[in-house]
């Protein structure tokens, strides 16, 4: 790495692209994870066979999962610094604080740095839930229907008992909101950081941000959401 | 019979770069309310002085929003409440009788407080000294016709070109970044065939320089774009953005 390229790294502008690569990385991942989920909606079979396929190469999985990893690492750990540096720029604060914009929805802008960290304790949860969790064991057996006996439905039932649980239902679908809040402003945020100016675009972008930190907010939580109503799967 | 309106001010006063400061509350009586906001200033200083109190420091040249001397926070809005106005283009008509008004100078580190509403804004020269021109040779002028510019083009580099280099993005971002008056200079000068010669270096150089005057970093917020007096778009960000990734691309 050139003395130059290296001065490059510590540059604003630099490692803000390198926020807006990672985040568009992880939201890849996400529309990808938000797709696997919707088949539990087509039953265990369906469920469990993707599953069994994202497995089938190990190697190839823990390539992307480390992949993943390290995006996720360097977007938290670049959001940190740069908001820390961000806290040291203004220097004396104001007295009051004021806005001249008209934007409706500042929240997600001014708690994404909240909102992110929130999403980043709720993975280790998340990942304890089911990526490390035992997917053959007891957790998994489901009784279909009455007087049928027990039968074991693998990460399919995993993820059924475990969303039965209300406070963990809950817990899912709040932090889904969370996350669609973030992804509503750090959308449209990385189109801007990667410089797509053109004006005809721009409005749209901004709008599609909107809609997709929604719909990934609904999409996830209609999976809790469908187990509580349903209760029993329809096997 | 002109109308007349009675603020009180609260004014941020501090001697010097070093001392510390703190705020001092004005009766404002009977301002008449077609003075701009500076002139309301200078009809309260007018009053200071004849008590033997030292006038509120605030800066100002040209009074009519074309030379970006002025400007404060005005119950935390850059330049008061008017969209594309400055401070010596604010009327005190924009205000209601008995308003209570907060006026602070811009907060950046990169921008000192000199003394009272006056700050150092030498930061954004040294940006412009970094980079923020082109190299021409002198001489007659060139035949216009000889250096053909498209409409569209022009005119949006005219756009950036209105930036005054007023400091109200800085002050009115959450982060205090200058990215937006990085932008406006970038962009007038990238969009015309004479900025291009010069156009990576002149990314890198201005980049490195506002990093080092201790800026922050742009979050988009937008909050700049709704402050600037001159409504700098923030698409002068996104082509700074992809000017500087151009720059470091290419080596
Ligand atoms: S005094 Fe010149 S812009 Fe206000």
């Amino acid at each position: 790495m050139s003395s130059e390229s290296r001065c490059a790294l510590r540059s604003s502008i630099l490692r803000k692209q390198i926020v807006a690569v990672t985040g568009l990385i992880l939201t890849g991942f996400l529309a990808g994870h938000l797709a696997g989920n919707f088949l539990i909606f087509l039953g265990p079979e369906a469920f469990n066979g993707y599953s069994e396929k994202l497995h089938a190469i190990p190697e190839l999985l823990w390539l992307v999962r480390l992949g993943l990893i390290a995006a996720f690492l360097i977007h938290v750990i670049t959001t940190i610094l740069l908001t820390l540096e961000n806290r040291q720029a203004r220097g004396e604060r104001y007295a009051v604080n004021g806005s001249k914009s008209e934007e409706s929805l500042k929240f997600a802008k001014k708690t994404m740095i909240y909102t992110g960290l929130l999403v980043l304790f709720f993975l280790v949860l998340h990942l304890s839930d089911f990526t490390l969790s035992d997917k053959e064991g007891p957790a998994s057996m489901i009784a279909a229907g009455e007087g049928n006996p027990p039968r074991n439905l693998g990460l399919y039932g995993l993820v059924w008992n475990s969303f039965l649980e209300p406070w963990r239902a809950g817990v899912y679908i709040a932090v889904m909101l969370v996350l669609g809040l973030h992804l509503s402003h750090g959308i449209q945020s990385l189109c801007q950081t990667l410089g797509f100016y053109r004006n005809d675009l721009v409005p749209g972008i901004r709008k599609l941000s909107l809609v997709l930190g929604l719909l990934a907010a609904i999409g996830f939580s209609s999976v809790p959401l469908f187990i509580n109503i349903v209760r029993t799967p329809p096997l | 019979m002109a109308n007349t309106i009675n603020l009180t001010l609260k004014v941020w006063r501090q001697k010097s770069s070093d001392s510390p400061g703190a705020f001092e509350i004005y009766q404002a009586h009977d301002i008449d309310t077609d003075l701009s906001f500076l002139e309301m200033l200078d009809v309260v200083n007018i009053n200071l002085e004849k008590n033997g109190k030292e006038p509120i420091a605030f800066d100002h040249d040209c009074r009519e929003g074309i030379c970006g001397c002025c400007g404060a926070m005005i119950n935390g809005q850059a330049h008061g409440p008017e969209h594309g106005t400055t401070l010596c283009q604010l009327h005190v008509r924009k205000f209601r009788d008995g308003d209570t008004l907060v006026i602070e100078p811009w907060r950046s580190r990169a921008f000192p407080v000199v003394r009272d509403l006056i700050v150092d804004r030498s930061a954004f020269d040294r940006i412009i000294q970094a980079g923020g021109y082109v190299t021409v040779r002198t001489g007659s002028a060139p035949e216009a016709h000889s250096l053909p510019v498209p409409k569209i083009d022009a005119d949006e580099a005219f756009d950036s070109a209105a930036c005054i280099g007023c400091g109200a993005c800085v002050a009115a971002c959450p982060n205090a970044s200058a990215v937006l008056f990085v932008g406006a200079k970038i962009s007038h000068l990238a969009l015309l065939p004479q900025g291009r010669v010069e156009r990576e270096r002149r990314a890198r150089a201005m980049v490195e320089r506002m990093d080092l005057e201790g800026f922050g970093n742009c979050s988009n917020h937008y909050e700049c774009e709704a402050a600037c007096p001159k409504e700098i778009s923030v698409r002068n960000i996104a082509r700074l953005n992809r000017e500087f990734f151009r720059a470091f691309v290419k080596g």
